[in-house]
């Protein structure tokens, strides 16, 4: 056998190793009944911005909460101890990264999905006059 | 019907501009194709028109659309959407690539340019690979083609007319003749974001696309080796192209680093996002492609290794425009483009050259010459085979956890063929992720450059090869044991492995450069490259692994609790960060822009305060955008001080009599909402209509609600504000809570769900000062890395411009 076979084995075995590692790192989306399930455990949470409910910025203690719904319908409380994201009150989707504890889901990290301004030519101002 | 004022006839051109470059694309790669079979001439003659029409029809594509931006001509769906009336010139070129469009026909541009320079110096590669140019060129004008056939959609014109998108197609204002003098809307765009609105956005792009566009070059010649079973003679005319893309797409992806680190907010260069990600795989393959084909070229090894790779990097090219373009990234980057509803045919664009180029390498692939004997293990080939192959599977490692949101779709719940049960998403942590694989790869990779350059092809005598590089061995040793000392890194075996390795592919590079190279400049290129490449690593190492958030606070919240990365700073208070005392010194406001001064202090030992610097990052305001941060960072040699404004009392409107945090809530009687700790309970509501004594019309209304207030103490109170509508003249009763500073208003009710809308405020205390929240980083000698992306940069240039000269001998 040759040497470089014998790289392109090990090749393979680390590349094995990569997806074994990548799929046991990888989060899962889950809804907030799972993240209740077990408290403390990390999860990704997709979920939108309750508009009819509060959302309360207190920037000197610099802790912002508000209310999500996931994509079962779901409302949880959630509190995000970071400044509040700019253009929070737009955002379409809220993908939270954090975990749930019995009064509220502690987001670490917040990705926002604003509607693109691409879109937004629908709602021309203009044309409803006419 | 005519319309009054559209300029139709630069978008007509524009458009016989896309249809003629897609047809002379196609019926040039047809001639060449002609040329190769029937040896005629004339073909080659025509074949070459017809590229050049091509070029040219691509220049007039550019040339139209950066007139109409010129122009603000905002009948265009493309002008109106990317530019508008105070966008400063400089910034026109970023308009014209912020769009899809505009991109793809930057990418079209360079490959014909690229492409002219081929068909004049390719000589009897010529034929095949401009046949793949023209391909390429004809699936990406399809792209711009904007035309919809059988109901299908091919391309998305940049020259479409906003009354002409789907979006607006049969909407009222499509009818009106005069609409552009009419309303309002389009007398301006609706601007470029201001995130790009930076001079990096303006060459960023170019040079990035213009290493994309070169990836094909290698892929072009690589095919045609093995459609014409010439298999080694390609090697020699295509390295100084392998190793040019090597240099393009290198500055091109360490220029998004750059302005990531000077304009955007994340704080760092790198985050692993799938953009960058994607970007940066085609160009370790390039990397990996280019050292096997010196292997290849010299030795007559590894010839298989290198056609996959030599062909991997443009299809990764593809796969990267996949991955960004088609909407697959979705939830899991911030700056994947929207889609434009072209997945389909971006993924017939991947596959198309995905099925014929490793189709015919794996047909080709036993008729490929393979070497008899085994490589010596002490041999530069073997070594630079492993390389290679590191090189390979830290491709795949990115690209394998990057391409998540594909697994999902191929096998995903909702997938082609459902196999798991629920969506994967990506590592919640995803620069740990990353990190764990590539740190050890790169480890392997310096170890790799260090000694590279002292083995020799075929065999390495094994003392001459020890005496070389022993001084080189011991000097890093003991340099990089000073820097762990100093950085604390004697506490992490890994990085101290990569500070170790890094170190020693600096000195020993440069100890062949002085000794072996007598330093020369006609050995520079890969002692300098390579130099260069250690530097990046080594400053990446320092200055991510030992940055200091110096405005964390030191208040520890509990475990796991996310620690507060951000300090407050009230106006013209002084607070301790790190090695400084901050002062926040005021707002001004600048055009659309907010700038906070920060002063930065150093202590005097006699405790008097000696000013440093100041750093002004500002906020841009935007209609479209919101408020987006944007940086500023002190630069010292050794040592970058970055600051980010992430919020600040400026954004928070204060009411003229002395409010602010507004909330509005939308209530039913009996909802409870929550606001600054308090409950607010709508208890009753109570309607009062007054009569007209007449006619009996109701000509007052008045509503008021009962809200109850209740502390965490359970103390109560009420207030009750009123909305009352007299005719058509509203008006509001509002409470004011003196105790809880609060201020209520009834200020609306939603008809659609009989819901009330109730709005608070919260008294500000008269002295209360403003104040903004602030990350502060030091990242300490970024400069190394900055050092080495440029010395990777002239390094490679030295080889390529080596690479043409021995190519012409």
């Amino acid at each position: 056998m040759k040497k470089s076979h014998i790289a392109l084995v090990l090749l393979i075995a680390v590349a094995i190793g990569a997806i074994m590692v990548t799929i046991s790192d990888a989060s899962t989306y889950v809804g907030f009944k799972q993240a209740n399930e077990t408290p403390g455990t990390k999860y990704t949470v997709i979920g939108f911005l309750d508009k009819d409910a509060p959302m309360d910025y207190d920037a000197r203690a610099q802790e912002f909460s508000f209310t999500a719904i996931d994509k079962e319908g779901l409302k949880k409380t959630v509190i995000y101890n970071q400044p509040k994201p700019q253009d929070f009150e737009r955002s379409e989707e809220i993908t939270m990264k954090g975990y749930a504890t019995d009064t509220a889901f502690i987001a670490e990290e917040i990705l926002l999905k604003c509607p693109s301004k691409y879109n937004e030519q629908n709602e021309i101002e203009g044309y409803e006059t006419y | 019907m005519e319309y009054i004022g559209e300029h139709l006839l630069p978008g007509n051109l524009g458009r016989l501009f896309v249809c003629v470059s897609f047809a002379a694309a196609v019926s040039a790669a047809l001639a060449y194709y002609l040329f190769i079979k029937k040896g005629d001439a004339a073909y080659k003659k025509l074949a070459r028109a017809l590229f050049t029409t091509h070029a040219i029809s691509v220049l007039g594509i550019v040339v139209t659309l950066l007139f109409l931006l010129t122009s603000h001509y905002y009948e265009y769906d493309y002008v109106w959407k990317h530019s508008s009336n105070d966008l400063p010139l400089r910034y026109i070129l970023s308009a014209f690539w912020e769009g899809q469009e505009g991109s793809f026909i930057l990418w079209m541009f360079w490959h014909a340019v690229l492409g002219c320079v081929l068909l004049l110096t390719a000589k009897r590669w010529e034929a095949p690979a401009m046949i793949v140019f023209a391909l390429v060129q004809a699936f990406l004008s399809s792209m711009i083609l904007g035309i919809f056939p059988f109901a299908l959609k091919i391309g998305s014109s940049p020259f479409v007319l906003m009354r002409e998108t789907a979006e607006n197609v049969n909407l009222p204002w499509t009818e009106i003749a005069d609409y552009l003098q009419k309303f309002p809307n389009f007398m301006d765009g609706t601007g470029l974001n201001p995130l790009l609105q930076n001079y990096w956005m303006t060459i960023h792009p170019p040079v990035l696309f213009l290493g994309f566009a070169s990836t094909l070059v290698p892929f072009a010649f690589a095919l045609s080796a093995l459609f014409v079973k010439d298999f080694k003679g390609w090697l020699k005319p295509a390295l100084p192209w392998t190793f040019f893309s090597i240099m393009i797409l290198g500055v091109g992806i360490l220029m998004g680093g750059a302005w990531a680190y000077e304009a955007l907010s994340f704080g760092g260069f790198w985050a692993w996002d799938p953009v960058e990600n994607s970007s940066l795989v085609p160009w370790i393959i390039i990397v990996a492609a280019g050292h096997l084909m010196l292997v290849s070229k010299n030795r007559g090894t590894a010839i298989g290794t290198t056609f996959f790779l030599s062909l991997s990097s443009f299809l990764l090219v593809l796969y990267s425009t996949f991955l960004t373009r088609s909407g697959v990234l979705g939830d899991t980057s911030v700056h994947a483009f929207v889609g434009l509803g072209l997945s389909g045919q971006l993924l017939i664009y991947l596959l198309f050259f995905v099925l014929i180029a490793y189709g015919v390498f794996i047909f080709r692939f036993k008729k490929l010459p393979k070497s008899k004997g085994d490589d010596d293990l002490s041999s530069r080939e073997f070594w630079m085979f492993i390389g290679g192959l590191i090189l390979l599977i830290s491709a795949f490692q990115i690209t394998f956890s990057t391409s998540i949101p594909v697994i999902n779709q191929l096998i995903g719940p909702e997938g082609v063929i459902a196999l798991m049960d629920t969506e994967m998403a990506p590592p919640l942590d995803a620069i740990s992720h990353y990190n764990s694989f590539q740190i050890p790869f790169t480890i392997i990779i310096c170890l790799l450059v260090a000694i590279g350059q002292f083995l020799q092809y075929r065999a390495t005598g094994t003392k001459s090869f020890l005496k070389r590089i022993g001084l080189s061995f011991i000097v890093s040793l003991a340099l990089s044991t000073l820097i762990a000392f100093y950085f604390y890194f004697y506490k992490e075996p890994l990085y101290f492995l990569l500070l170790f390795t890094g170190t020693f592919a600096v000195i020993s590079n440069l100890h062949f450069w002085l000794r072996i190279g007598k330093g020369k400049l006609t050995f520079a290129g890969s002692s300098v490259a390579h130099i260069g490449f250690a530097l990046l690593i080594v400053g990446a190492l320092i200055s991510q692994a030992r940055q200091s958030i110096i405005s964390e606070s030191e208040v520890f919240l509990g475990n796991d609790f996310p620690q507060k990365e951000n300090a407050l700073l009230d106006l013209a208070d002084t607070v301790r960060l790190g090695n400084y005392q901050v002062i926040f010194n005021g707002m001004r406001q600048e055009g659309g822009k907010q700038f906070y001064d920060v002063d930065y202090y150093r202590k005097k030992q006699d405790g008097s305060l000696d000013f440093d610097f100041q750093l002004r990052p500002f906020l841009q305001m935007s209609d479209q955008m919101g408020p987006t941060p944007n940086p500023d960072t002190r630069h010292y040699w050794n040592q970058d001080i970055y600051t980010h404004v992430t919020y600040s009392s400026y954004l928070n409107p204060t009411t003229t009599d002395g409010y602010a945090n507004e909330m509005e809530a939308e209530i039913l009687r009996g909802d409870t909402v929550l606001y600054q700790q308090h409950f607010i309970i709508a208890d009753s509501l109570e309607v009062h209509a007054i009569q007209h004594e007449e006619n009996g019309e109701i000509h007052t209304l008045k509503l008021t609600t009962k809200l109850r207030i209740v502390n965490v103490l359970g103390e109560e109170a009420i207030a009750s504000p009123s909305y009352i509508l007299e005719g058509d003249e509203v008006s509001y009763e509002e409470v004011e809570l003196e105790k809880q500073g609060f201020k209520f208003r009834f200020s609306d009710i939603n008809l659609e769900n009989n819901k009330l809308k109730i709005t608070a405020w919260t008294q500000v205390d008269p002295d209360e000062k403003p104040f903004i929240i602030m990350k502060a980083i030091v990242f300490p000698y970024i400069n190394v890395l900055w050092i080495g992306c440029i010395l990777m940069a002239i390094g490679t240039m030295i080889a390529v411009w080596q690479r043409i000269k021995s190519s012409k001998d």
